[in-house]
């Protein structure tokens, strides 16, 4: 009778998501123990024990502060074109829906084709930010544009009786407004900075998480292959976790 | 000719970034005096367009065909585990801290894995494309399967409706406006899934023509491939919002 | 074909976790006979949604019994008896007017009657509106949908929740007097939770008053008013009288919580 609509206790709901979790990691270690998938699908224990080996730590390292340096860049660089095309296209609506096509069609624009236009404007080094804040800036122009129309009408109506300026519109009202959807655009646009990165990498930087999954596969290096993989889904884990904090302190206090 | 004033004028309101953006293309390259090899002009982009149509014909017709399967299959398995963890409380307690794992996860990072999985042919291209589809399914269904009209749930206990009746006339149908939204985004993510796989290790496809060309610096065609890529990829874009579109027309 | 109703000596507590509970209805008793039309009424938060949430089978009552003819209302629901009407009509967006109508019979796997359901969209007055969807209609026609939809499978117990609350005053009078004429069709033991003296007045055969939590009745009034009513019954001076009484009843209770006279508001 209650399919669909039951609503376990906190700590029944936590039981289950760990024997999930728990199942998913013996199945892993079960096709990589029994070779069910191959060669190429190592036991979890294997990727582990690569992981731990402290041998191990510089070159993945290496690769990983190269990779969240790239990343940290192009998110960064994200942030100030998305916010700044969305809060110039609120403040200038003639620009709006050009600025809108502009926005979907740099979004559809294959990343692997940045690739090679970066290459050729910017460096082999800054192609990994470059398109990790193409993804970024991207994702945080829809967030920002839909966050700064969500103030209601009655406030919006409210500061123009009240004489104030468009600007200080925009500081009293729609940029508070907006910052609810602006965190969660913050949020998913951590991935996607990160996908941008290693995808960037894959069109020869010197070092970086993106270098060693292709020189791994490519040298059938199959323990460190997963053993990346695991480390950049990790680390897209706990930045993403850390900004979803972000996003309900944001919507606590704004929404 | 007021018409088409009218016409230009809607044409520079949506369309003036881009023409920007195609304008400093051109005089970028022209100013810089780039080698071709370097950077084409758009203009011989669609000279080569025009100039060998099968080429590209062939290769979209792959790559679309790659999307269109993976996102068919994507969104299928998506749905019906949605639909299966809906039957089942264990389900769906064991898998959506999965689901939210993996969905923070960048799923182009797997590329390779898949690659040495299933080898370097089209199979690894799908596979590809039914994973990125697979997720927003999943997850769109299961908090659509969940998003029903106010009061209708007590209505269909009062009406002592069993488990099918309350999946397929009340569930079911509420999903769909979520279910349009995965649509979209998968349908986005499908082509340029696609693309990436291929440009990993395809062997045809619009992807591949991108890497093969790139490598023998022929970079009109590489531009060509990447332009046809868009077109496609904001096609199936533009057919899943209009979907979207009316089944919220629809569903209010 | 029209059951009763016990309601005995029925406990409701809800938990808020964390150790503390709510007392909602404390021991309450209440019987409906067959045929009756019973109206309760009392301040937000006495319990009356609860009572009627009990008889049709969304909660279990914490300590004592309900029964609808001796049997739990859950077998009731179970066997598609039962029919119901929300404040917010619950009609589904994607449906029309004429399949949200059916919708009951095909979640009872029973083949529609197409002159019956014509019927029953005449009787609600919904007749050339057969084919709109919920959002193309006025709140009033929503609540005519509902109610059609409520009496689709010819229940033996009506249950409504506040079905005009959300309606304003004008419509909101205009549905009791659709109501009556339809019950007086139909005779179906109603229950009737309402904020509205006038309305209770106007529609039932007898009044329970509810007081403020925890939940219980301090007034069990009989309204004989002869059927069929009319509107001028809303002017006599007896319909004014029970209604002054009852709005004292109400009074301690609703001064805080909300206007009661004049029909009173969701």
């Amino acid at each position: 009778m209650s399919r669909g609509g039951a609503n376990r206790s906190g700590p029944a709901r936590a039981a289950l998501g760990i024997a999930g979790l728990l199942l998913f990691l013996c199945a892993w270690q079960a096709i990589g123990y029994y070779r069910l998938a191959g060669l190429s699908w190592p036991p979890l224990t294997d990727v582990i024990a690569l992981l731990a080996d402290p041998e191990r730590w510089p070159l993945l390292g290496r690769a990983l502060s190269a990779t969240l340096a790239a990343m940290t860049a192009g998110y960064l660089l994200g942030i100030v074109l998305g916010l700044g095309a969305a809060v110039g296209a609120h403040m200038f609506p003639i620009a709006h829906p050009g600025t809108d096509r502009l926005a979907a069609v740099v979004n559809s624009i294959p990343s692997i084709a940045l690739g090679p236009v970066f290459i050729v404007f910017l460096s082999r080094e800054s192609t990994a930010a470059a398109i990790a804040a193409a993804h970024a800036a991207f994702i945080i122009y829809v967030a920002a544009s839909s966050g700064l129309a969500a103030a209601s009408r009655g406030h919006r109506d409210l500061l123009v009786v009240l004489g104030a300026s468009r600007l200080s519109r925009l500081r009293h009202l729609d940029l508070p407004a907006s910052l609810p959807s602006l965190s969660t655009g913050l949020k998913l646009a951590v991935p996607a900075a990160l996908i941008g990165t290693i995808i960037g990498e894959w069109f020869g930087a010197p070092r970086g998480l993106g270098v060693l999954i292709v020189n791994a596969m490519q040298n059938f290096q199959i323990a460190l292959l997963w053993s990346v993989v695991v480390l950049i889904a990790s680390t897209s884990l706990a930045l993403y976790s850390a900004l979803s904090l972000l996003e309900r302190a944001c919507y606590a206090r704004f929404a | 000719m007021n018409a088409i004033g009218r016409t230009a004028v809607a044409v520079l309101r949506n369309g003036w970034g881009i023409l920007l953006l195609i304008i400093v293309w051109q005089a970028w390259v022209t100013a810089m005096n780039f080698n071709a090899i370097v950077m084409p002009r758009p203009l011989g982009v669609l000279q080569d367009l025009i100039g060998f149509p099968e080429v590209y014909w062939k290769n979209a017709v792959y790559t679309i065909g790659a999307a269109v399967i993976g996102l068919v299959l994507g969104m299928a398995l998506g749905t019906g585990l949605a639909i299966l963890a809906w039957l089942s409380d264990v389900l769906e307690g064991m898998l959506t801290p999965l689901t939210v794992l993996f969905s923070s996860v960048p799923v182009v990072t797997i590329i390779p894995i898949v690659a040495r999985l299933l080898g370097y042919d089209f199979s690894t291209v799908l596979a590809i494309v039914v994973i990125i589809c697979f997720f927003p399914a999943f997850v769109f269904t299961t908090s659509g399967l969940k998003a029903l009209p106010a009061g209708a749930d007590d209505l269909f206990r009062v009406l002592g409706a069993r488990t099918p009746a309350r999946l397929l006339r009340l569930a079911l149908p509420a999903a769909v406006p979520n279910w349009s939204v995965a649509l979209r985004v998968a349908a986005g993510h499908a082509v340029l899934g696609a693309m990436i796989a291929e440009y990993l290790m395809g062997t045809a496809g619009l992807g591949y023509l991108f890497a093969e060309t790139k490598s023998d610096f022929n970079m009109e065609r590489a531009f060509g491939a990447t332009a046809v890529a868009m077109v496609v990829s904001i096609l199936f874009f533009a057919a899943a919002l209009a979907v979207e579109r009316r089944v919220k027309e629809r569903w209010n | 074909m029209t059951a009763a109703i016990h309601v005995d000596r029925a406990r409701k507590t809800f938990d808020l976790g964390k150790g503390k509970s709510v007392e909602a209805l404390a021991g309450v008793s209440l019987e409906v006979r067959p045929g009756e039309f019973v109206a309760i009424i009392g301040p937000s938060g006495c319990g009356k949604s609860t009572i009627l949430r009990l008889i049709g089978s969304l909660e279990e009552p914490t300590a004592g019994t309900v029964t609808i003819d001796g049997r739990p209302p859950r077998e009731l629901a179970g066997a598609h008896r039962l029919g119901v009407a929300f404040q917010d009509h619950a009609l589904l967006p994607w449906l029309s007017v004429w399949q949200n109508v059916t919708l009951p019979l095909q979640v009872a796997g029973v083949k529609p009657d197409d002159a019956k359901i014509a019927a029953l969209i005449r009787l609600v007055g919904l007749e050339g509106f057969e084919k709109a969807r919920p959002r193309q209609l006025s709140g009033g026609m929503r609540q005519r949908a509902a109610i059609a939809r409520a009496l689709v499978l010819g229940p033996e117990v009506l249950l409504l929740d506040e079905p005009f609350a959300a309606l304003d005053a004008v419509t909101r009078r205009y549905m009791n007097i659709e109501l009556q004429r339809i019950w007086t069709e139909s005779r179906i033991t109603t229950l009737l939770v309402t904020h509205g003296v006038d309305e209770a007045l106007f529609l039932a055969d007898r009044i329970v008053v509810m007081s403020g939590r925890p939940g219980r009745i301090i007034e069990n009034l009989d309204i004989d008013f002869p059927r069929p009513r009319m509107p001028a019954l809303m002017r006599t001076p007896a319909f004014h009288a029970l209604y002054d009484h009852l709005a004292d009843l109400l009074e301690p209770a609703a001064a805080e919580n909300e206007p009661v006279a004049g029909g009173g508001e969701s």
